[in-house]
């Protein structure tokens, strides 16, 4: 296996919201999701992860409510809320532009300029 | 939305912190514990496998630090660990901090006690119910408006109003009464009005005990009831308040107390009612008028002070076209033809109007010092910028953001003022005290100053916005220096920029300017105070003293047993030593106009509207020696011409009367020609009869006695003359008033200077404060440019040294100091001078006999603002004498 990626500035929060908006996650939840959805090829920070669930409940993205585990004990879970919704809509489209720019950019060929 | 959710996640955070922490603890556990049950499912030993997930979670500490930091948790705890900081660094400098505050408590317990002021006299409304649709009617006639452009109402007027005009909710009229109170055998005079029943309605005030008159008390017979204020029921009656229902003796008659009004109720002043208008400073009672309509004549006495309510929704005009019609009927049914007209003013503006720019001003002065205490510890924070740089290029360093360092920097200010402020409502709750005592009693509602929620949160409000005024320029100096540049030069002394000195040095202007402007201004007012007093009063009131009396009416119903008080009470007067010349008269100069009345001299056909209005006093033969008024033409009234009708004039009546004539000898009718016809028998001088300020009125003088004059005052004014010390002659002529009748009550015993000291007591107390804000500005601009520039030498020592060693002459380096400081208190100067100019026609109206840009004044004020700033200047730079250049060099 490849030696996993560092996370880029700032896409935490996206990749966060992205979780979250496929179901309700606790925050240990949130980093198997991700994880499983790069195939571990993302190395997060695991104490990363909770000052940016704050701060996006704290920005009203996503709600948080306690409920049960998969093993009955007490875990604290988050919802993408309507504007987190379009948040992580528009985010993700402005993602998509640059990496197609930058994608652009750096296939360019001595050719073609 | 999104900004209700963070308010509310943060004051969740913020409120339920406890709640929060342990939720923190719950789920970061809870992830731990999922985690290393994964890696115990891989195989690894339990213990291992908790280890190793604290290992890879990293932190915890700093991601909960992280997660409060996110919700803004933080808040309290880093603006609790500022203020430990800040209170730290101000016990570290324990001088700056002392001056500071103690300049801030001076502004700011300044500006709060004026505000106070503004507060109750212009903010607080009337207590009245919608103060702002209240009206005063007032009537004029076009033909005498020469004279008096304004009367108060008359009663028929009034009627008429009432029943015809459709803009009012209701009218009510008031005229001033003065009642004899008998209790307990002893008898006092007080003041109060007769008003028409509907006048608490129209107003909208309840009384606090008791009810208001009845519709039907307006008629006389009915009208054996009255209503106290709450100040006179509680001296007099001790706030008794079984008192309603039984009767008090007034004027010999018993009257039903029926109710009291609260405490909040005040009666506008006579001087608010507009001219002609007679009320006592004081109210004590109301009681019904008793309306006689068979007594009213159209176009009769306009004496009643009429206060309309507007109905909803009806514009002033409106209403006074619809009255103006009424009254062009009254001149119709009255067979005259005059122009008569009704004017409404607005009660509100009445009561506070006059002080208002006074007021205003005395704010603006006060705003101008506190401005200059600003600027003054803007600039000492400035001066300590260096010792801050390095501590702040350190924090910056470790992470500080520049909004954190802003914060800290002001939280230290803010500190300071909120100190100051504390203080500063100490020294105003202090000095308004003083200032109620020492007030002069025209203020409008000066009794109720106080302390109220609405000042205290005014005065904490500007507490906070003072402190981030000075805070703000020096803590954005520190935050945009480079923190390298800082560290590198690592000396103790970093130097002070080129633009922090800059910024400083407009400090100075600044300060300057301002003072200037408050001296200037000040200058003013004094210079309109002395040319008032320097003016010629025509009266001497130099060792003279005045008793006021009023004549019990039960005891003195004729005006034969009157005139035989006042002329056996002069005749014990003149018997005292020391006692050179003493004279009844009916009213005092200054105190306000009583009987006002037309001259029609006989020989000409003259319309009795459009004759000369004069005001008329009586007074007996002596009264011009004893007030010092001059005879000019004729002679003084003997006691022989009593039984005859004569009279003097003053110099303006004989004038405007009689120009060019010797109006000796000449006759006239007093008000209408069908009046027996008075002598002229002499010309006196003229006096300023009504206030300093305002040019001589015609006075005609009547002797007293007179059998064709209906003088019947139970009030009057003994002017004595003395040849020594007036005051030590009060017990003695108290005797001798008392030792004719002890009865009569003397309202007051003063000098004829107090008199005059009371008429501009409002232009002296607005002008001694004004000068007091001024002096205090000038002294703390002088403490500011001595601060600025000492520190200046202090930071220079070394370039100082420097150039002497290099040759330069210690003269050299004084006038280097002197011009640096100098050079900015110019252009203050000329700012404030300029700012003096465009300011002025905002004071025209307080001025007397001195224009605003009067060139004594400003050169005067010139000449103390560059010496003192010269003087403040010189103190740093003599230092530089002292300097030696080794020690200097040595310094570092």
């Amino acid at each position: 296996m490849d030696k996993p990626l560092d996370l880029l500035q700032g896409t935490l929060d996206l990749l966060i919201l992205k979780a979250v908006s496929l179901g309700p996650l606790h925050g240990y939840g949130v980093l198997l999701r991700i994880q499983q959805i790069s195939k571990d090829r993302l190395e997060i920070q695991q104490g990363s992860l909770y000052p940016a669930l704050y701060r996006l409940e704290h920005q009203g993205w996503i709600t948080s409510e306690w409920g049960e585990s998969e093993n009955n004990r007490k875990a604290k879970y988050y919802r993408l809320t309507a504007a987190g919704k379009r948040r992580l809509q528009t985010e993700a489209e402005k993602w998509n532009q640059m990496t197609e720019v930058i994608a652009g950019i750096l296939g360019t060929k001595p050719e073609e300029v | 939305m999104t900004l209700w959710a963070r308010f509310r996640s943060w004051a969740a955070a913020s409120l339920r912190r406890s709640r929060m922490e342990t939720e923190m603890n719950t789920e970061l556990r809870f992830h731990l514990e999922a985690y290393s049950e994964e890696l115990v499912r891989r195989g690894m030993p339990p213990k291992e496998a908790m280890r190793r997930a604290r290992l890879e979670f990293g932190g915890i500490e700093k991601a909960k630090e992280g997660c409060r930091d996110a919700r803004g948790a933080n808040f309290f705890e880093s603006l609790l660990q500022d203020l430990r900081y800040g209170l730290r660094m101000l016990r570290k400098a324990p001088t700056f901090a002392t001056i500071a505050i103690l300049t801030l408590a001076l502004g700011i317990g300044a500006t709060t006690a004026m505000f106070s002021i503004i507060n109750a006299v212009l903010l607080r409304p009337l207590a009245y119910r919608q103060p702002d649709k209240l009206y005063l009617i007032r009537e004029g006639i076009s033909e005498m408006a020469q004279f008096y452009p304004s009367f108060p109402a008359n009663l028929s007027g009034f009627l008429r109003w009432q029943s015809q005009c459709r803009s009012f909710e209701q009218i009510a009229i008031v005229e001033p009464a003065g009642r004899i109170l008998t209790a307990a055998g002893e008898s006092q005079e007080i003041h109060g009005g007769r008003a028409s029943a509907n006048l608490f309605d129209v107003l909208g005030v309840q009384p606090q005990l008791g009810r208001s008159f009845l519709a039907d008390e307006d008629h006389p017979g009915n009208d054996h009831v009255v209503i106290l204020t709450d100040s006179f029921w509680r001296d007099r009656f001790h706030a008794d308040p079984s008192l309603i229902g039984r009767s008090i003796t007034l004027d010999g008659e018993a009257d039903v107390v029926v109710g009291i009004l609260p405490p909040t109720f005040r009666f506008p002043k006579a001087a608010q009612l507009g001219p002609l208008t007679d009320f006592a400073p004081q109210l004590d009672f109301f009681k019904p008028l008793g309306l006689d309509p068979a007594k009213f004549s159209l176009l009769g006495e306009f004496d009643y002070a009429a206060i309309a309510r507007l109905k909803p929704g009806v514009s002033p005009q409106q209403a006074l076209a619809e009255l103006n019609i009424i009254q062009a009927q009254i001149v119709r049914d009255a067979k005259e033809n005059v122009d008569l007209h009704a004017e409404l003013w607005p009660l509100e503006t009445q009561v506070v109007g006059p002080a208002r720019r006074g007021l205003l001003l005395l704010l603006g002065g006060v705003a101008a010092m506190l401005l200059i205490v600003c600027a003054n510890l803007a600039g000492l924070l400035l001066a300590r910028i260096p010792n801050r740089l390095r501590e702040s290029a350190i924090r910056t360093t470790l992470g500080a953001s520049r909004s954190r360092l802003v914060r800290q920097m002001l939280t230290e200010s803010i500190l300071l003022s909120v100190f100051g402020g504390l203080l500063g409502i100490g020294l105003a709750y202090l000095s308004l005290h003083q200032l109620v005592r020492w007030g002069p009693i025209d203020l409008p509602r000066l009794d109720e100053v106080r302390l109220d929620t609405r000042v205290l949160g005014f005065a904490f409000l500007l507490s906070t916005m003072t402190g981030i005024v000075f805070g703000t320029l020096p803590a954005w100096r520190v935050t945009r220096t480079e923190p390298h540049h800082a560290l590198k030069s690592g000396a103790i002394t970093a130097t002070e920029s080129r633009r922090t000195r800059r910024l400083r040095e407009s400090l100075i202007g600044f300060e300057v300017g301002a003072s200037t402007l408050l001296l200037i201004v000040a200058g003013l007012l004094v210079m309109s105070l002395v040319r008032l007093l320097a003016v010629d009063k025509g009266f001497l009131a130099e060792c003279a003293l005045t008793i006021d009396v009023t004549l019990p009416p039960q005891t003195y119903t004729t005006a034969l047993q009157k005139k035989s008080f006042y002329q056996s009470a002069l005749r014990q007067v003149e018997q005292l030593p020391c006692v050179s010349h003493a004279g009844w008269i009916s009213k005092l100069p200054f105190e306000g106009q009583e009987e006002v009345n037309s001259i029609l001299a006989s020989g000409r056909v003259t319309d009795p509207l459009r004759a000369p209005i004069a005001s008329f006093r009586f007074v007996t033969p002596d009264y011009f020696q004893a007030a010092g008024i001059p005879l000019r033409q004729g002679r003084f009234t003997a006691e022989s011409d009593a039984q005859q009708h004569v009279a003097l004039i003053s110099q303006s009546v004989a004038d405007k009367v009689w120009p060019g004539e010797n109006p000796i000898g000449k006759q006239f009718h007093q008000g209408g020609d069908d009046r027996p016809l008075t002598e002229i028998i002499g010309v006196v001088g003229d006096i300023r009869s009504v206030a300093l300020d305002q040019p001589p009125l015609l006075m005609v003088y009547v002797q007293t006695g007179d059998v064709t004059n209906d003088w019947s005052g139970s009030h009057a004014s003994l002017v004595v003359r003395t040849r020594s010390e007036p005051l030590a002659l009060a017990n003695a002529l108290r005797g001798a008033i008392r030792s004719v009748d002890s009865t009569v009550p003397i309202v007051h015993l003063r000098q004829m200077t107090e008199v005059v000291a009371e008429s501009v007591a409002v232009r002296r107390f607005q002008m001694s404060l004004v000068v007091l804000f001024a002096v205090l500005a000038l002294g703390l601009a002088a403490i500011g440019i001595y601060g600025v520039l000492a520190y200046s030498v202090e930071q220079r020592r070394q370039e100082l040294g420097l150039r002497r060693a290099l040759g330069a002459q210690v003269s050299d380096l004084r006038w280097m100091i002197l011009r640096q400081g100098m050079v900015p208190v110019a252009l203050g100067l000329l700012a404030g001078v300029a700012a003096s100019l465009l300011a002025g026609s905002l004071i025209r109206s307080l001025l007397y006999g001195v224009t605003a840009s009067d060139p004594f004044t400003i050169a005067s004020v010139a000449l103390v603002v560059l010496s003192i700033a010269l003087m403040a200047c010189y103190l740093p730079a003599r230092r530089t004498m002292n300097l030696d250049p080794m020690v200097a060099l040595r310094y570092e």
